[in-house]
């Protein structure tokens, strides 16, 4: 019976197979960087389709995280208005100040006084002469309410603003939030389309690697059909595909993440100049290293996955006769 | 070593290749199969190496009968044959030396050991210090010695050789079966399918013939 069993199965020694077994990963991953080498031309054409594939989405992720950095230092300076009801002696509207600055919602609390109002609008507007002619300052006082971080969100600020108008001394309260939200719809309706995007660039960067690993099946054919008379198993063919693949999404992730960072350089400029106009500092952020590190591990995946599509497709199909 | 027992092959086109054949090559044995082109003896060959299956009866190698070696086994029981073609089936882009280590590569041997190995069949078929050659920088009869060099390389303990002669003038192929023999001497069970009737008149082989498909005055 032994000797039965020993004719489908390896000659070697379970130990020298597994150490043969990691060797071979390395000399076949190896072989197959030197395989990429030998036709420079081809490579290097694939390799730049996947880096511009892989680029737009990763552009796109950049400006995502961007919109998002400026749109959170818009998020905290969202105020609340709340306009005292006439009358209210000064007194009054002191203890609604103290007792609105102990509400945990509440990150500061500023009071502009009617004669505050009124100096800053004759200052401001032009219209002082005019404000002179008036008996009396037309102008309410004004409590303004920054919301902490965690209520600084368009629906967490609507909430404390419900909150805030049931105080007795406040006529109304005004929160400048619908740009906001509009803004934030923006930004999410930006998300998804950069989500489809990238997706679809995913999928034409595994269709780019299937269809170079076909060719490079195709163009070993009688190597193919050779290692399987004598006694290559399926997985030994197939191992130099699927790591010329992985490489093929490793170099394709990094001139990606090269593209970006040119892109970076080149805009940041002229967002500087942009910037400045507005009296802003704002620079744009490009990939960190942990963001190239998750694209070229997520490029090598679609390498993989690629080679692995097309290799169980076209491999099988070779048969020696 | 080699047992066909009511073996026929009809292919998908409904051509008959084998009929019905019935032979066994013993341990050890060397044999010739011989027929006119078109009798079936690439096919019988292909049914030993699972490179077809038979249609009907059972082929058995080792006592092992091969209908039952999956898909998956197929590679390692063909490690067990050393096969040998008449277009020698060389890597043209690769060196003497990675052509006939493959088979040791594939198995999965050290280094040192292919090395070792490689030199060693070198020798034998008498090509030795040419590993750094191409194939293409040797003669027909040199290349022919390459492809018997990766075929004894792990040492099978069956050879297959399908016209190995068929390219070769006589003194060369007289040579080449005097190789065959050495292995053969060593223990390894060969069979060689030929047309060339003039080489196996000289020899004292066993001899089985197949004619349209079955096997005819098989045993000598």
């Amino acid at each position: 019976m032994a000797k039965q069993n020993n004719i489908t199965q390896s000659k070697l020694p379970i130990t020298g197979r597994i150490v043969m077994f990691f060797i071979r990963h390395i000399q076949q991953g190896m072989s197959s960087i030197g395989e990429l080498w030998r036709n420079p031309v081809s490579s290097i054409m694939t390799m730049a389709v996947l880096g511009v594939s892989l680029s737009l989405p990763a552009a796109l992720q950049v400006l995502v995280k961007n919109a998002e950095t400026i749109t959170q230092s818009w998020n905290s300076a969202a105020e609340i208005s709340l306009f005292i009801n006439e009358g209210r002696s000064e007194q009054s509207i002191q203890s609604l100040i103290s007792r609105i600055k102990v509400f945990r919602e509440v990150e500061s609390v500023d009071y502009i006084s009617r004669e505050q109002a009124l100096d800053e609008f004759q200052r401001l507007s032009g219209f002082g002469e005019a404000l002179s002619y008036l008996d009396e300052n037309p102008l309410p006082a004004v409590v303004t309410v920054t919301p902490s971080l965690k209520f600084s969100s368009p629906t967490g600020a609507r909430e404390l603003l419900v909150k805030l108008e049931r105080e007795p001394e406040v006529s109304f309260g005004r929160l400048d939030i619908e740009w906001l939200e509009r803004l934030q719809a923006l930004v999410r309706l930006l998300e998804k389309t950069v989500l489809a995007i990238a997706a679809l660039l995913v999928l034409a960067v595994v269709l780019v690697i299937g269809n170079t690993i076909r060719l490079a099946i195709m163009n070993r054919r009688t190597e193919i059909e050779i290692m399987k008379l004598v006694g290559a198993t399926e997985a030994f063919i197939q191992r130099p595909f699927l790591y010329t693949g992985i490489w093929y999404g490793v170099i394709g992730g990094m001139l990606a993440w090269l593209i970006i960072n040119a892109l970076v350089w080149y805009l940041d400029g002229a967002l500087a100049e942009l910037m400045g106009l507005y009296g802003s500092q704002l620079s744009l952020e490009s990939l960190t290293l942990t963001e190239l590190g998750q694209l070229v591990l997520l490029a090598s995946f679609l390498g993989w996955l690629g080679s692995y599509l097309s290799v169980r497709q076209h491999l099988r199909k070779i048969e020696p006769s | 070593m080699i047992q066909f027992e009511q073996v026929s092959k009809v292919y998908p086109g409904g051509q008959k290749a084998l009929m019905d054949v019935n032979f066994h090559l013993r341990k050890g044995e060397m044999a010739f199969l011989t027929g006119h082109s078109g009798a079936g003896k690439s096919t019988l060959l292909k049914l030993i190496t699972v490179i077809e299956r038979a249609s009907a009866g059972r082929v058995a190698i080792n006592g092992h009968d091969i209908a039952s070696v999956s898909a998956k086994h197929v590679p390692y029981l063909r490690r067990n044959i050393g096969m040998i073609f008449q277009n020698h089936h060389l890597l043209m882009e690769k060196t003497v030396f990675d052509n006939i280590a493959l088979p040791l590569v594939i198995e999965g041997f050290s280094h040192s050991e292919i090395k070792k190995r490689v030199a060693g069949a070198l020798d034998m078929v008498g090509l030795y210090g040419k590993e750094r050659h191409q194939p293409i920088m040797l003669s027909g009869g040199e290349q022919q010695r390459v492809g018997i060099a990766r075929a004894i390389v792990n040492k099978p303990p069956i050879l297959l050789a399908d016209e190995p002669t068929g390219n070769l003038d006589p003194k060369l192929s007289m040579d080449i079966l005097r190789l065959f023999e050495t292995f053969n001497d060593a223990g390894t069970s060969v069979l060689i399918a030929t047309h060339d009737l003039g080489l196996i008149a000289r020899m004292k082989y066993r001899t089985f013939t197949l004619k349209q498909g079955r096997m005819i005055g098989g045993e000598q």
